[in-house]
C-alpha cells in the first residue's frame, strides 16, 4: 500500500466511527470490502492499459479532505445555472449534500421520487439494496473503489412504471471551496425508472469557484422494460479541479436512452460511460462532446455491450481542442455470440485547434457474432481549408471563419440531445465558453437543420 | 476592371493554366467555356485566392491593385465574388449569421457603418426575392441539407447581398434543372448594372441562352485559344470541343 493511500485509511476510519456515514448496516459491509479493495490497488498509473493515456498523478498527490457539509453558496448561482425558459425539477447537491434550502420540487408527479439516498433508505431500502453497487464494480476502478468505501449520499430518484415526468429533472453538483482545504466529494447516484416510465435528465456539474476539488462520482442508472430515458451531463467544473465519473446504464429489453456528455471543466476528467443492453430490440444513443484548452486533459471512456439481438447502438463523440489541451476517446463495443442483428456504430472526430494539443483515439471492437452491422471510424484534424476559403470569399476574417467554422463543428454533436430545451441549453453552454476561449463576443449561435 | 496578364499557375507542382491574358471592363459579362480539366475552375479559384493554388507567373490587377497580393477576405472586400460550383455545407450556423457577417466585414472595410439585425433581416428578405427564396431559409443552417438547385440559389443570394464589383460564376449551371436554371439566370440578369461585370464560367453552351455574353473565351489546355461574340457558343454547342482542336492543329 503507498503512502498516498494512507490518508483514505484513515479518513475512513473516521468516516465508519463518528456517524458521519448515516447509511445502513449493509451498507457498512460494502464499504468496507471497497475500502480494502482501493488500498489493495491504490491509484492507477499509465501502466494500466485502462489508464494508459490519462495521468492522474496530480490527484494520487494531492491531499483531499472529505467533505462532511455543504458549504454555503449563493442562490444567485444556482439561478444562473438552471435551464432557460422551461419550467424544471431542481435538486442541488453542494459537494455531494443535498441542499433542501436551493431545491425545488414542487409540482413533480406524485408517485415520483427525487431525493438524497440518506432520506430514502427509509422509503426504498428494499430497492435500494436490490441495484446499489449492483452495477459500477469496484475491482473495475479504483475511483469507484475509492466512491464505495466512502458511499454515504447522493441523488436517488425513483420513477415508477408508467410514468411520465413531463418536465426536465436538474440535477445540480456543485463543488464548493472549504477555505484552506481540497476537498473531496464522493457522490454516488442511483437511478431507478421502472417499466414504460419517460423522463429527461439534466446533471450539472459546476464550480462555486475557481478551485482544485476532487470531485468521484459513480451514477447507476436501471432503465426499465420500454422505458425512455435521457440523461444529459454538463461538466464545467473550475478548470484547477479534478472530476472522475463512473456511469453504468442498465437497460431492460425495448427501453431506449439516450445519453450526452458535455465536458469542458476540471484540469483533469475522467468519464467511464457503461451501457448494458440487457434485453432484445433495445435502443441506446451515447453522445458528447468534449472541449480543451490550456492544459486540460478529459478523457472518455466508453463500453457499449450487446448481449441480446436486434439492438441498434449510435455514438458519436467530437472533440475540439486548442493550446497544450488533450483528449482520449477509448470506445468499446462488445458483442456477444447471442447479439445477432446488433446495429452498432461508433464514431469519433476531433478538431485541433492547435499544433501543441495531442488527442488519444482508440476504437475497441470484440465482435462474436455473425450476422451484424459494426461500424467505427476516428478521425483528427485541423480547419478544413476548403470551408474555411469559402468563408473568406465571403470577406469574413480568418479569425471569424474559425470561430464559425468551431461552432458549427460543435453543432454536429449537440443536435444528438433529444429534449429540444436541453439541446438549446447545452448549445448556450458550448459557444459562451467558445467564446471566453477565443476572446471574442463575435461568435454565432448555434442553430440546428 | 480587371487584367489578367500572361497568368500561369500549379497545384501540387502540374501547371494547370499556362499563361491565361483576359481584360474584363465594367458592364460586360464574359463566359470562359472549355471542356473538363482544361482550367476553368482553376481560373475562377485562383482570383478570389484559394491558398491550394500557386501563382508561378503573370499579374492581375483590380482595378488597378494588384489582386494576387490580397488575401481572400481582402478581395471580397475589394469586391470580387466566386459562386462556388460546390458550396460548402456549414452546419450549426444560419444562413443569416453567415451573410451578416460577411456584409458587416465588407462594409466595414469600406468605411460604411454595420447593419444591425433589424437593418439587415430587411435588406435579406428583399433580396430573397431576387432568386425566388423561401423566407425560412434565413435561419437555416449554411447550406445544410439544401438540394442542389438551392445551393446555388444561395450563392446568388449572397451576391445579391454583398453586391461585387466582379463576379465569377463557377458552373452555376451545373446540376440544375430548367427552371432552377431560369430562376437563378434571372438573379444573375437582374444584379448586372453598367458598374459591374460578370465572369461565367461554364462547359455548357446553354447556360448562356439564359445569361448572354458579351464576349466568348475558349479555353484548352491552360490558355485561351479563342475568342468571339455569343455565336461563338453556338458554334461550340454544334460542333463540340474538337472542332476548336483541329483548328489548333491546322494552325501549328
Amino acid at each position: 500500500m503507498s503512502t498516498e493511500n494512507n490518508q483514505y485509511v484513515s479518513e475512513f476510519t473516521a468516516f465508519q466511527h463518528n456517524g458521519a456515514a448515516k447509511s445502513p448496516a449493509w451498507v457498512n459491509d460494502i464499504r468496507t470490502s471497497a475500502l480494502a479493495q482501493f488500498t489493495e490497488k491504490g491509484f492507477p498509473t499509465t501502466k494500466e492499459e485502462n489508464w494508459k493515456y490519462t495521468n492522474i498523478t496530480p490527484i494520487a498527490k494531492s491531499q483531499f479532505k472529505y467533505s462532511s457539509a455543504a458549504e454555503e453558496i449563493s442562490a444567485d448561482l444556482i439561478q444562473s445555472l438552471m435551464i432557460d425558459g422551461v419550467d424544471q425539477h431542481v435538486i442541488v447537491f453542494i459537494n455531494g449534500h443535498r441542499s433542501k434550502e436551493h431545491s425545488s420540487l414542487s409540482g413533480l408527479n406524485d408517485n415520483v421520487v427525487v431525493t438524497n439516498l440518506i432520506d430514502a433508505y427509509a422509503s426504498h431500502g428494499t430497492l435500494i439494496r436490490q441495484h446499489l453497487s449492483k452495477y459500477a464494480k469496484m475491482h473495475e476502478s479504483p475511483f469507484t473503489a475509492l466512491n464505495t468505501a466512502f458511499l454515504n449520499d447522493g441523488l436517488f430518484i425513483h420513477v415508477p412504471a408508467g410514468t411520465y415526468v413531463e418536465k426536465p429533472i436538474h440535477v445540480l453538483f456543485i463543488s464548493a471551496e472549504k477555505p484552506g482545504e481540497q476537498t473531496a466529494a464522493h457522490i454516488r447516484n442511483l437511478i431507478v425508472v421502472e417499466e414504460g416510465a419517460r423522463v429527461n435528465f439534466l446533471h450539472s456539474f459546476c464550480s462555486a469557484e475557481k478551485n482544485a476539488n476532487l470531485t468521484n462520482v459513480v451514477t447507476e442508472i436501471v432503465a426499465g422494460k420500454n422505458s425512455v430515458v435521457e440523461l444529459v451531463k454538463v461538466q464545467k467544473e473550475s478548470e484547477s479541479s479534478y472530476h472522475v465519473e463512473d456511469l453504468h446504464v442498465h437497460q431492460h429489453r425495448e427501453s431506449t436512452v439516450h445519453i450526452f456528455s458535455l465536458a469542458v471543466g476540471s484540469a483533469i476528467a475522467r468519464n467511464d460511460m457503461s451501457v448494458i443492453i440487457d434485453g432484445e430490440s433495445t435502443e441506446c444513443n451515447l453522445n458528447g462532446l468534449y472541449i480543451t484548452s490550456g492544459e486540460q486533459l478529459i478523457d472518455h471512456h466508453t463500453f457499449m455491450h450487446h448481449i441480446h439481438p436486434n439492438c441498434p447502438s449510435h455514438e458519436l463523440f467530437k472533440g475540439i481542442l486548442m493550446d497544450k489541451s488533450r483528449a482520449v476517446f477509448n470506445g468499446k463495443v462488445y458483442v456477444e455470440p447471442e447479439a445477432q442483428k446488433t446495429d452498432s456504430k461508433q464514431t469519433n472526430r476531433n478538431l485541433l485547434l492547435s499544433d501543441d494539443a495531442i488527442v488519444d483515439t482508440k476504437p475497441e471492437l470484440e465482435i462474436f457474432a455473425d450476422d451484424v452491422k459494426c461500424t467505427h471510424g476516428a478521425a483528427v484534424g485541423g480547419m478544413n481549408e476548403t470551408h474555411s476559403f469559402y468563408l473568406k470569399t465571403r470577406g469574413i476574417t480568418n479569425e471569424s471563419a474559425r470561430g464559425i467554422l468551431t461552432v458549427g463543428f460543435a453543432a454536429e454533436a449537440t443536435q444528438k440531445i433529444a429534449h429540444s430545451a436541453l439541446r438549446h441549453h447545452v448549445d448556450l453552454i458550448v459557444v459562451d465558453h467558445l467564446r471566453k476561449k477565443f476572446g471574442t463576443a463575435n461568435l454565432p449561435d448555434i442553430v440546428h437543420a | 476592371m480587371i487584367e489578367i496578364k500572361n497568368l500561369h499557375a500549379s497545384v501540387n507542382g502540374k501547371e494547370i493554366l499556362k499563361g491565361i491574358n483576359l481584360t474584363v471592363n465594367a458592364g460586360e459579362v464574359h463566359a470562359i467555356m472549355g471542356p473538363n480539366g482544361s482550367g476553368k475552375s482553376t481560373l475562377a479559384q485562383v482570383l478570389s485566392g484559394h491558398p491550394a493554388y500557386q501563382v508561378t507567373q503573370g499579374e492581375v490587377l483590380f482595378e488597378g491593385e494588384n489582386l494576387l497580393d490580397m488575401e481572400p477576405e481582402k478581395r471580397a472586400h475589394a469586391g470580387v465574388f466566386l459562386a462556388f460550383q460546390y458550396p460548402v455545407e456549414i452546419p450549426g450556423v444560419s444562413n443569416s449569421y453567415f451573410l451578416k457577417a460577411g456584409l458587416n466585414e465588407i462594409r466595414k472595410s469600406r468605411g460604411q457603418e454595420e447593419l444591425d439585425s433589424m437593418q439587415f433581416l430587411k435588406l435579406l428578405k428583399e433580396k430573397m426575392k431576387v432568386v425566388e427564396m423561401d423566407p425560412s431559409f434565413i435561419n437555416r443552417p449554411v447550406n445544410e441539407g439544401f438540394s442542389g438547385g438551392e445551393k446555388k440559389r444561395n450563392e446568388i443570394l449572397q451576391m445579391a447581398v454583398l453586391e461585387p464589383k466582379l463576379a465569377i460564376l463557377d458552373e452555376t449551371d451545373s446540376g440544375l434543372d430548367i427552371d432552377a436554371l431560369k430562376i437563378v439566370s434571372s438573379g444573375v440578369n437582374k444584379l448586372k448594372s453598367p458598374k459591374n461585370a460578370t465572369i461565367v464560367v461554364t462547359h455548357y453552351q446553354r447556360l448562356l441562352n439564359y445569361i448572354v455574353p458579351d464576349v466568348v473565351h475558349v479555353l484548352v489546355n491552360g490558355r485561351i485559344v479563342k475568342s468571339g461574340g455569343k455565336d461563338l457558343a453556338m458554334e461550340l454547342e454544334a460542333n463540340g470541343y474538337d472542332f476548336i482542336r483541329e483548328e489548333m492543329l491546322q494552325n501549328a
